[in-house]
C-alpha cells in the first residue's frame, strides 16, 4: 500500500491499464472461447443432421435393393428388379459420402464402415448372387434357405441403421443441448464482462477524478486566486506521483511568491516612506531656508535704498547676520546627523562629567524663557562618562530646547541624572502638549515634526535624530514616553566611565559593527 | 452327375490358412468366415434306374480360395451327395483345411443356393458347430461362395 501510493502516476496509469486490458483481454477470450465451443457445438449438430440424412439415403437405397430382389424373387418378374438396378447404381457414390462425414466421430466411422461392409457383402454375396439364380432358376431364388439369409443379412444392416441412426440423434440431442448451453454462457460471459469492464471503467474514471482531477483543479483554482492577488493559505498535499509533486511544488511557489509579495510591499513602503520623507526634506529644507532667506533678501533690499539711517542700516544688518547663522546652523545640524548615519563623524574620546554639563545647560536654558521653570535634580555628586562633551552638550541642549518650545504654555522641565546598573541616566521631563500615539513611531526619523509647524512652533526636525545617534555613537540608548496633553519624558543612559572601558570607543566600535 | 451342387464352404480357415493367427472357431465365440470354392471335379455314380434316381451318388471335389489372403488354394473339399427324391439330395462334406478339416452334412435341393450344417471338426476346428450357406456366384467358371457362421 506504502509502495502503491508512493508510486508515480505513470506507474499507477500503465497498471491500470495493463490490468483494464488483462480483463479486457479475459472477457474476450471468455467470449470468443463461448462463441467458439457454441459455434462447434453447431456444426456437429448439423454434422449429425447430415450424418443422419445420408443414413436415411443409403437405408432407403437399401430397402429398395431388398424390395426389388423380393419382387424379383417372388414374382419373377425382371420389371420389380428396376430400383434395385438403380439402387445398387447409386449406392457406392451415397456409401462414399455417408462414410465421409462418419469419419469426423471415430466410433461412427466404424461403426460406418462395419454397415458399409455389410451392404456390400449384401450386394456381392447375396443379392447380385440370387438375381443371377432367379434368372436361370426362379424356384431356387425363392426358397426358404435363401429367404432367410436375406432377412437374416438385412436384419443385421438394419440392426446397425438403427444403432448409427440413434447415436446420430442422441449427438444431435447432445449437440443441439451444447451449443444451447454454449450459447447462454456466451450471453453470460458477455453481461458478466460488459458489467465488469463498466465497474472497471468507471472506478477508474472515479480513481482519475479523484487522485488526479480534484487535486489539479484544486491547483488551477489555487492558481487562479494566485493570479488574482489572493493569498494562498496553501494546499492539501494530495495526489498520486507526479499530482503530490505539483501540489507540493505549488505550494513551494506560493510560498516564496507569498514572501517575494511581502518583500515587495516592505520594500514599497520603505520606497513610499524614503519618498515621503524626502518630500518631508524638501518641503522642510526649502520652508527653513526659505524664511531666512526671505528675511535676508528683504532687508538686503531694504539696505539697497539710500534713505535708511545708520541705526536702521545696523539693525539689518544684524538680522541678516542672524539669519545666515541661522542658515549655518541648520546646515551644519544636517550634515551632522548624516555624517552619524554615515559612521563619518568623529567624535571626541574625553572624560566628561555629565553633572557639571547638566548644571551648565540647565542654567543656559533657564535664562530662555520666563514662562519655564527648569529644575535640576543630581542625585549623584559625579557623573562620569567618555565621550565628546560638546556633542552631548548638543544632546542636552535638545533635550531642554524641545522641553521649553513643546510646553508653549510654560511650567517646569525637570532633569534628573543618577547611575543605574553601570550606567549614567538622565531623564528630561516637560509638562508641555506631549506627543500623540500616532507619531510617536516617528518621533526619531529625520525632519519629522508632526504638527509642529501648525502649531507655530519653530525647528529644523533634525534635533532628536541628531541627539540619539549622538547617544548611540557612545554606546549608550534614548528613549521616551509620553502621553498627548500631559507631557514628555526623554530618557539618556550612557556608560559609566567608572564601571567600563570608553563608551564612545564602544560605540563607535558597535557602530562600525 | 455335372451341375451337381456341391459347393464346398471352408471359410473358417482363412486365418489359419494365411498364417495361423487367430482362427475363429467354436471356443472363440461366434464369427464369419467367407471363402469360394472353385475348380469344381464331379464324378456320378448311377445307380437303380437310368438317369437322376434315388440312390444315385456324386462325390465332389473343389480347391478352395480366401482371396482376400492369398492367390494361392488353401485346401480342397471333398463331398459325398445322395440322391434321396427328385431334385433333393442328402450330402456329407470334408473341408480339408492346413490344421486341421472341418465337416459338414445336410440336405439340399437346389444347388444354387442351399445351407448345411457344420458338424464337426478336427484338430485346430475340433467341436465346430454352426451353419454353411453356399452360394452359387457364377456358372461357368463354376464358383461358389462358402459363408462359415460359427457359434457357440
Amino acid at each position: 500500500m506504502r509502495r502503491w501510493r508512493s508510486s508515480s502516476l505513470t506507474v499507477r496509469t500503465t497498471i491500470a491499464s495493463v490490468t483494464l486490458g488483462i480483463v479486457v483481454a479475459a472477457v474476450a477470450v471468455g467470449l470468443l472461447s463461448a462463441v467458439f465451443a457454441a459455434r462447434a457445438a453447431a456444426h456437429r449438430e448439423v454434422r449429425a443432421q447430415d450424418l443422419t440424412s445420408a443414413t436415411l439415403d443409403v437405408q432407403g437405397l437399401v430397402v429398395d435393393l431388398e424390395t426389388g430382389l423380393r419382387g424379383l424373387a417372388i414374382t419373377g418378374d425382371t420389371r420389380f428388379l428396376e430400383p434395385w438396378v438403380k439402387a445398387r447404381a447409386a449406392l457406392p457414390s451415397h456409401l462414399q459420402s455417408f462414410k465421409r462425414l462418419a469419419a469426423t466421430e471415430p466410433r461412427q466411422a466404424s461403426r460406418a464402415r462395419e454397415l458399409a461392409g455389410l451392404i456390400t457383402a449384401y450386394i456381392e454375396d447375396y443379392s447380385a448372387p440370387l438375381v443371377a439364380i432367379a434368372r436361370d432358376q426362379p424356384a431356387a431364388a425363392s426358397t426358404p434357405v435363401a429367404t432367410a439369409e436375406g432377412k437374416r443379412r438385412i436384419d443385421a444392416i438394419r440392426s446397425r441403421f438403427t444403432t448409427i441412426l440413434g447415436q446420430e440423434q442422441s449427438l444431435a440431442d447432445r449437440s443441439a443441448a451444447d451449443a444451447d448451453r454454449q450459447s447462454r454462457r456466451a450471453v453470460i460471459v458477455a453481461i458478466v464482462g460488459l458489467t465488469a469492464l463498466s465497474a472497471i471503467v468507471v472506478l477508474f474514471a472515479i480513481y482519475i477524478a479523484r487522485s488526479i482531477a480534484r487535486p489539479v483543479r484544486q491547483v488551477a483554482g489555487e492558481a487562479q486566486r494566485l493570479a488574482a492577488g489572493d493569498v494562498i493559505v496553501g494546499l492539501t498535499e494530495m495526489g498520486p506521483g507526479e499530482v503530490g509533486e505539483l501540489t507540493r511544488a505549488f505550494n513551494s511557489m506560493a510560498r516564496q511568491l507569498e514572501a517575494r509579495r511581502r518583500e515587495l510591499e516592505a520594500q514599497n513602503e520603505q520606497l513610499r516612506d524614503s519618498e515621503h520623507a524626502k518630500s518631508e526634506l524638501v518641503s522642510i529644507v526649502s520652508h527653513e531656508l526659505r524664511t531666512p532667506l526671505t528675511s535676508m533678501l528683504g532687508f538686503t533690499s531694504l539696505l539697497t535704498r539710500g534713505d535708511l539711517d545708520e541705526e536702521a542700516r545696523q539693525r539689518y544688518l544684524e538680522i541678516i547676520a542672524g539669519q545666515g547663522q541661522r542658515l549655518a546652523t541648520l546646515l551644519d545640524d544636517f550634515l551632522s546627523v548624516q555624517q552619524l548615519e554615515d559612521g563619518r563623524l568623529e567624535l571626541r574620546n574625553d572624560q566628561v562629567e555629565l553633572a557639571a554639563l547638566l548644571r551648565q545647560q540647565t542654567e543656559l536654558y533657564s535664562a530662555h524663557s520666563e514662562a519655564h521653570e527648569i529644575a535640576l535634580e543630581l542625585e549623584d555628586a559625579s557623573l562620569p562618562v567618555v565621550g565628546d562633551e560638546g556633542r552631548l552638550a548638543q544632546v542636552v541642549g535638545n533635550l531642554l530646547s524641545n522641553a521649553i518650545k513643546y510646553s508653549p504654555d510654560g511650567g517646569r522641565v525637570t532633569v534628573v541624572a543618577e547611575h543605574v546598573d553601570g550606567h549614567v541616566l538622565v531623564r528630561v521631563h516637560d509638562e508641555g502638549i506631549g506627543i500623540p500615539d500616532k507619531e510617536q513611531a516617528r518621533v526619531f526619523t529625520k525632519f519629522f515634526r508632526g504638527d509642529a509647524a501648525a502649531r507655530g512652533i519653530a525647528g529644523s526636525g533634525l534635533g532628536l535624530a541628531f541627539a540619539r545617534a549622538v547617544v548611540e555613537a557612545h554606546g549608550g540608548r534614548m528613549d521616551f514616553t509620553s502621553a498627548e496633553g500631559q507631557g514628555t519624558t526623554f530618557e539618556i543612559e550612557l556608560p559609566d566611565a567608572s564601571a567600563a572601558q570608553s563608551p564612545a570607543q564602544a560605540g563607535s566600535e558597535r557602530s562600525n559593527a | 452327375m455335372r451341375g451337381f451342387p456341391v459347393v464346398v464352404a471352408a471359410g473358417i480357415v482363412a486365418a489359419a490358412v494365411a498364417g495361423g493367427s487367430s482362427v475363429l472357431f467354436a471356443s472363440t465365440g461366434p464369427a464369419t468366415v467367407r471363402i469360394t470354392a472353385e475348380k469344381e471335379q464331379i464324378t456320378s455314380v448311377d445307380t437303380g434306374a437310368k438317369g437322376t434316381s434315388p440312390g444315385d451318388v456324386q462325390v465332389v471335389r473343389q480347391t478352395l480360395y480366401n482371396r482376400h489372403i492369398t492367390d494361392k488354394p488353401i485346401g480342397h473339399s471333398e463331398f459325398v451327395c445322395t440322391v434321396t427324391a427328385g431334385r433333393s439330395r442328402l450330402c456329407s462334406g470334408t473341408f480339408f483345411l492346413p490344421k486341421g478339416k472341418l465337416m459338414v452334412s445336410g440336405p439340399l435341393r437346389y444347388r444354387q443356393f442351399y445351407e448345411l450344417a457344420i458338424v464337426g471338426g478336427t484338430e485346430l476346428y475340433d467341436n465346430a458347430q454352426g451353419s454353411l450357406t453356399i452360394t452359387r456366384l457364377s456358372v461357368d467358371p463354376p464358383r461358389s461362395l462358402a459363408l462359415f457362421r460359427l457359434v457357440g
